[in-house]
């Protein structure tokens, strides 16, 4: 038998079984690439939100003693490499060489207090100047005045302090925040410490070049003048830190409080979603082998230094896991679902290419073809059309960015073996014996005991699964990983077993329908259900292609809506209103005019705020002004809900959970006043955070204590955008938020994007395989369906009631799939839902699934239209039954 | 009437005691369809010899089974008891093997569609060179072409099914069937979608066939033209054989014709409907032995009465 020769014969079912396969192979060999891309490009996101403090990698040890120091800077280079040659694999790879990115080592000082200023300038009377040896700082600031620090020297005197001889002077650079917040100009000569003093003269100032340069934020302390308030006083410290030379470093000893800090800078890029499980076992491992490499714990502590290694990368990679776990979940399940969708439509062609060849093979098995012979034959023709389709996707596949995949790989080889299985495993028992004469238009096969048997174990398992998958919930551990295997089997096997119950159940209403069909005239209807009612063999894979199709399409918009629902939420509790104007100083009476007088605007609440000290003791809160019920007014039919305002005598309050014991407070907000608390309120999003104390009063509040009413911002409803907002509002340090920008913000996040590209992908795909399907499954009954017709056109049936009845008699069973199909989709929530936390793709914690009926049902509904047209069109199309039966033939 | 039952425990019963020698043995053969609830007998212990290099026609109403009796001779169907036996292998005890090479080498066959018999997309030679192919044998190009020659369709060689005539397709089926060289040829109707012309033809190159290839022939056919021209006919009816002619050429050359009702082993005889419907036998006739025949007669009047 010549392959070739049957593959060119039967071209047409070869070549609908060849593009399946070409479009199998490239959605689910692409899709694995494209998740993998979205889920680097959510590392990336998600390292690059956190600061480089969090994601480098910071060897830290401090000198305990004199042995310890480490005096030149070739040492610290020396121990550099040392520490890089034993970062582990991963990590080796991600992090960037020295001298480049936020890649350094630096030793620096805590804590040294100024004790007096020598040079007679006057400061604040809390000062803190530190000294830091960042040799990489050297080339990321610009000296503005003075000279850069250089080596020590000793001073034999200090004026004023008796006391204190040959003390060493070490010569340092402050930035120019320093020099204008601290008044230290170049020149100063400050007494350091309190038990070991040393002189610092700053010998220059410096301005650093870029002060985003992530290098800075292992260094914050070199480039500003912080102010901070000392707890339980009312005055502030100043704090700052000065640079010193290579040979400065010398000169830094055990007797300050000294640090040394070797700090790997991550490439963020680098960083692949695939390795940073392994990353977070590394950075543990890496952990304990710096603690190896100074000796083992049971070293001395003062004579050898410790390594401790200072990052927040494991944490970091850790909450990414736990998001990418359920993406993979949910992306996961689509797979499968598509997975099984295209394999079930990919059977059918091969059903339609083995029944179009079955002839010819049943011919050369009667000649003399062993069974092995004909198989073969078989499943090379459809390994022909398979093969070259499904490397030909794989290859297109490369096509779509992003890396290659396990799963990708083994599209091509699982599709063509499953594929060419089920050829041979039909070829064979089709053809075990050469006649095969079974008489199906006489009696329809009874299933065997055993068959039933198997069903109803499916069945049972399938619910099981889903029951224990409902009270067990998904392992939800982040480390455990790659996703859930019983996740995504339970789907499966609910679905296959909704499609026996389906396939078990649907002609038991059809036999009603039929009864009633019978009673009333006109034959075709009931022609064509009892025709429904019995077409069972060919049935099944149709039933299991549509109902998965549609479930997971279900459950794709029921996932999309809940995470569209609570992306909006989070939207609306990060701006508060439509729109927010925000400004720490007060915001002047025209731009409130301005603002309300722009198109689009439709009204404009005011509210003060602010942070006060609550009584003594360093209790904070954040106090607001603002007229509750104009505020519920303004974001009524938004998820946001406010309460009653407070009523009462004087200035009544609602205060938040922290603040229940006061009945009254006294506070000092524009002035000192006594608020009363009249009930509880816990947070106003946007307005206020979670957590924080709050108090909220009246927007007369102030006026009410004797003041007037202050206005710092400004919340919007109406249809107005932020750039228009910002233009009216005009002024530069004023923060305006709007609901869209914010939506903007939770939806743009590669993760959601990926996962609602998927579904959208995965919907119309799986649309167009039912579609598919239904056309292929008539098309093998075809040459029967034309049988029936043309015995039924000699008694007079006619064209259009031909046509008529082939729909009818598919359209049922599409139906009831249909429906079973919905109702699996929308089970399917239910089932995952504990297992399923969507709350990183929608800012907010997803409570529960909204069960929005109109998607569904759209879908469900669209889904049976599309696939009852397909029938129609092929019965429209199809050849045309315009032959009657010929006397002799047989039907 | 004779249950299943009956039939089998026959069936099995009895052992195969005549026949030896012939080429195609079948005795008490049974073959009962069961398909789900419904079971049709359509062998009920037909016996059948054929002597090697015989020609004959097998003749019947529709549905008697002689279809059947073809596809178990062919050995694509096993029957459901009984004996069948060709080219001394047994048809039922065959194992998948032997089967395969019983179908192989032993029996060739020819279906009455014209279009079931060859495949549309070869041409006639490469049809006929397929069984060949099959069976492992070295491609005889020569001896499709000698085939198709000896059959009167060498011309037909490098044509497809599609451009040849019904007779020409049946021809070349029946080369096809006498590709491997087989003891046995069968064919079901195969002028049955013909007219009488060519049905005349395609018979000529069976009858050729089995003349020049020592071929055992059966043919089943409804064509009295066929049926006229072999040697012996054998009918059937409700699957078992019923009666048989055999005709032999006087030495005129008239065809003298006559027609024999079958004793089975048992020595159970079918009357011909027509003859019992003329002397309205019913039901139970008088037997009597007489010394070179045996007479049957209406059961009398008067014995009607004591009943
Ligand atoms: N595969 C089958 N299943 C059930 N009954 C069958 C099958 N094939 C033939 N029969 C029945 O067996 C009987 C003999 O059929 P067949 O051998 O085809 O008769 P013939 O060829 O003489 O017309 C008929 O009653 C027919 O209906
Ligand atoms: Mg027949």
């Amino acid at each position: 038998m010549n392959v070739w020769q049957l593959v060119k014969v039967h071209r047409a079912a070869a070549l609908v079984l060849a593009l399946l396969a070409l479009s199998a192979s490239l959605l689910l060999a692409a899709l694995p690439r494209g998740f993998e891309t979205a889920y680097d490009e959510a590392v990336h996101g998600m390292l690059r939100d956190v600061s480089a403090q969090q994601t480098d990698l910071d060897v830290t040890a401090r000198p305990l003693s004199a042995e310890a120091l480490i005096g030149n800077p070739a040492d610290f280079e020396t121990r550099y490499a040392e520490f890089a040659k034993h970062l582990p694999r991963d990590l080796r790879e991600a992090v960037v060489p020295l001298g480049q990115g936020t890649s350094h080592f630096s030793a620096k000082t805590t804590g040294t207090p100024v004790d007096t200023r020598l040079d007679g300038s006057k400061g604040a009377s809390h000062e803190y100047v530190d000294f830091a040896w960042v040799p990489a700082a050297a080339d990321r600031v610009t000296w503005v005045e003075g000279t850069p620090p250089g080596p020590s020297s000793t001073l034999a005197r200090v004026p004023g302090h008796p006391e204190l001889r040959n003390l060493k002077v070490i010569e340092i650079g402050l930035v120019t925040e320093a020099r204008d917040k601290m008044k230290i100009d170049a020149g100063a000569v400050l007494l350091l410490g309190n038990s070991y003093p040393v002189v610092a003269r700053v010998t220059g100032i410096y301005e650093v070049d870029d002060p985003a340069d992530r290098f800075w934020e292992h260094n914050y302390e070199v480039t500003r003048a912080i102010i901070r308030p000392i707890p339980g006083d009312t005055e502030s410290e100043w704090l700052t830190t000065g640079l010193v030379s290579d040979e400065g470093l010398a000169s830094l000893d055990e007797r300050r409080e000294l640090s040394y800090s070797w700090v790997y800078g991550l490439d963020r890029d680098a960083v692949s979603a695939a390795d940073s499980g392994a990353m977070i076992a590394q950075v543990d491992d890496y952990s304990r082998i710096l603690t190896d490499l100074a000796g083992g714990p049971y070293s001395s502590m003062f004579t050898t230094l410790r390594y401790e290694l200072v990052t927040g990368l494991d944490l970091v990679l850790t909450d990414f896991l736990s998001v990418l776990r359920t993406a993979e979940t949910l992306l996961y399940l689509l797979l499968g679902g598509l997975a099984v969708v295209s394999i079930g439509v990919l059977a059918l062609a091969v059903q339609l290419l083995t029944e179009r060849m079955r002839t010819a093979l049943s011919l050369v098995r009667a000649r003399g073809a062993s069974l092995g012979q004909v198989v073969r034959t078989g499943a090379a023709v459809i390994a022909l059309a398979v093969l070259p389709a499904t490397l030909l996707g794989y290859g297109l596949s490369y096509l779509v960015p992003g890396p290659a995949t396990l799963v990708g790989h083994l599209v091509p080889v699982v599709l063509t073996l499953t594929t060419v299985l089920f050829a041979v495993g039909r070829l064979a028992l089709a053809h075990r014996r050469p006649l095969k004469d079974t008489r199906a238009d006489v009696v329809s096969a009874r299933s065997s005991p055993r068959r039933v048997a198997l069903e109803v174990l499916v069945v049972l398992l399938g619910l099981g699964g889903a029951y224990l998958l409902r009270s067990r919930g998904v392992a939800s551990d982040a480390q455990e990983l790659g996703a859930d295997p019983f996740l995504m089997l339970a789907p499966a096997g609910l679905a296959l077993a909704a499609g026996i119950l389906t396939l078990r159940l649907y002609p038991l209403p059809l036999r009603l329908f039929t009864r009633i069909a019978g009673r009333r005239p006109g034959a075709v209807p009931f022609l064509g259900l009892t025709l429904a009612a019995r077409s069972r063999g060919g049935a099944a894979l149709p039933v299991l292609i549509l109902l998965p199709a549609l479930a997971v399409s279900v459950f794709g918009a029921l996932v999309s809506g809940a995470i569209g629902d609570t992306q909006s939420r989070a939207a609306w509790q990060d701006v508060g209103a439509s729109a927010r104007v925000e400004r720490s100083a007060e915001i002047p009476e025209d731009v409130v005019a301005r603002v309300e007088a722009l198109p689009g605007v439709n009204s404009v609440v005011r509210a003060g705020k602010g942070n006060v000290q609550v009584g003594i003791g360093g209790l904070r809160a954040t106090v607001l002004s603002i007229d509750l019920k104009d505020y519920r007014e303004l974001v009524a039919g938004s998820p946001l809900t406010v309460p009653d305002p407070p009523r009462g005598l004087g200035i009544p309050a609602l205060m938040s959970k922290t603040l229940t014991p006061y009945k009254e407070l006294e506070i000092g907000w524009h002035t000192r006043m006594k608020v009363r608390n009249m009930g509880r309120l816990d947070e106003l999003p946007g307005l206020s955070f979670p957590g924080e104390n709050l108090i909220v009063m009246p927007f007369d509040g102030p006026k009410r204590a004797g003041l007037r009413t202050y206005t710092n911002i400004l919340l919007i409803d109406g249809d107005v955008d932020r750039a228009t907002l910002e233009r009216t509002v005009g002024l530069n340090d004023a923060e305006i938020e709007t609901y869209a920008t914010s939506l903007v913000d939770v939806r743009d996040t590669p993760l959601t994007g990926a996962i609602t590209l998927a579904f959208t992908i995965a919907t119309v795909a799986m649309g167009v395989y039912a579609l598919i399907a239904v056309i292929v499954a008539l098309v093998i009954g075809a040459a029967d369906r034309t049988k029936a017709l043309s015995f039924l056109r000699t008694l007079g049936l006619s064209q259009q009631q031909a046509r008529t009845l082939t729909v009818l008699e598919v359209a049922p069973l599409i139906v009831l799939t249909a429906v079973a199909g919905l109702a699996l989709g929308l089970v399917l929530p239910l089932v995952l839902g504990p297992g399923l936390d969507l709350s990183a793709f929608a800012g907010l914690a997803v409570t529960d699934f909204p069960l929005t009926f109109t998607t569904p049902a759209l879908l469900a509904a669209g889904l049976t239209a599309v696939s009852i047209l397909g029938a129609f069109a092929h019965a429209t199309a199809g050849r045309r039954v315009t032959t009657a039966l010929r006397v002799g033939e047989s039907s | 009437m004779t249950t299943l039952s009956d039939l089998e425990a026959q069936a099995t019963r009895r052992a195969p005691a005549f026949g030896e020698h012939a080429h195609i043995l079948c005795d008490n053969l049974v073959r009962i369809y069961k398909t789900e609830g419904v079971e049709v007998v359509a062998l009920q212990g037909l016996d059948l010899l054929i002597e090697k290099g015989e020609l004959i026609a097998i003749v019947g109403a529709s549905g008697s089974g002689k279809s059947t009796l073809l596809n178990v001779l062919s050995g694509l169907d096993v029957p459901t008891a009984g004996l069948a036996r060709v080219a001394g292998m047994d048809l039922l005890s065959m194992t998948a093997k032997d089967r395969l090479r019983y179908r192989r080498s032993v029996v060739g066959f020819i279906w009455q569609q014209t279009a079931r018999n060859l495949l549309p997309y070869l041409t006639a030679r490469e049809n006929v060179m397929l069984p060949m192919k099959l069976a492992g044998k070295k491609a005889g190009r020569d001896r499709a072409d000698e085939l198709l020659d000896l059959l009167g369709v060498a011309d037909c060689a490098p044509r497809r099914p599609g451009q040849m005539s019904g007779g020409e397709q049946q021809r070349v089926a029946i080369a096809v069937a006498l590709a491997n060289s087989p003891e046995v040829i069968l064919a079901d109707e195969p002028t049955g979608e013909l007219d009488s012309d060519t049905s005349e033809e395609v018979f000529g190159a069976l009858r050729r066939a089995n003349r020049e290839l020592g071929v055992t022939a059966v043919i089943v056919t409804h064509d009295p033209l066929v049926s006229e021209q072999v040697d012996r006919t054998v009918g059937i009816r409700d699957g078992r054989t019923s009666s048989e002619t055999l005709r032999r050429t006087s030495e005129d050359g008239d065809v003298i014709a006559e027609e024999y009702a079958v004793l089975d082993r048992v020595g159970r005889l079918q009357l011909p409907r027509d003859f019992t419907n003329a002397l309205a036998m019913e039901r139970r006739v008088r037997l009597e032995l007489e010394r070179d025949h045996i007479g049957v007669w209406p059961a009398g009047a008067g014995e009607e009465n004591g009943d």
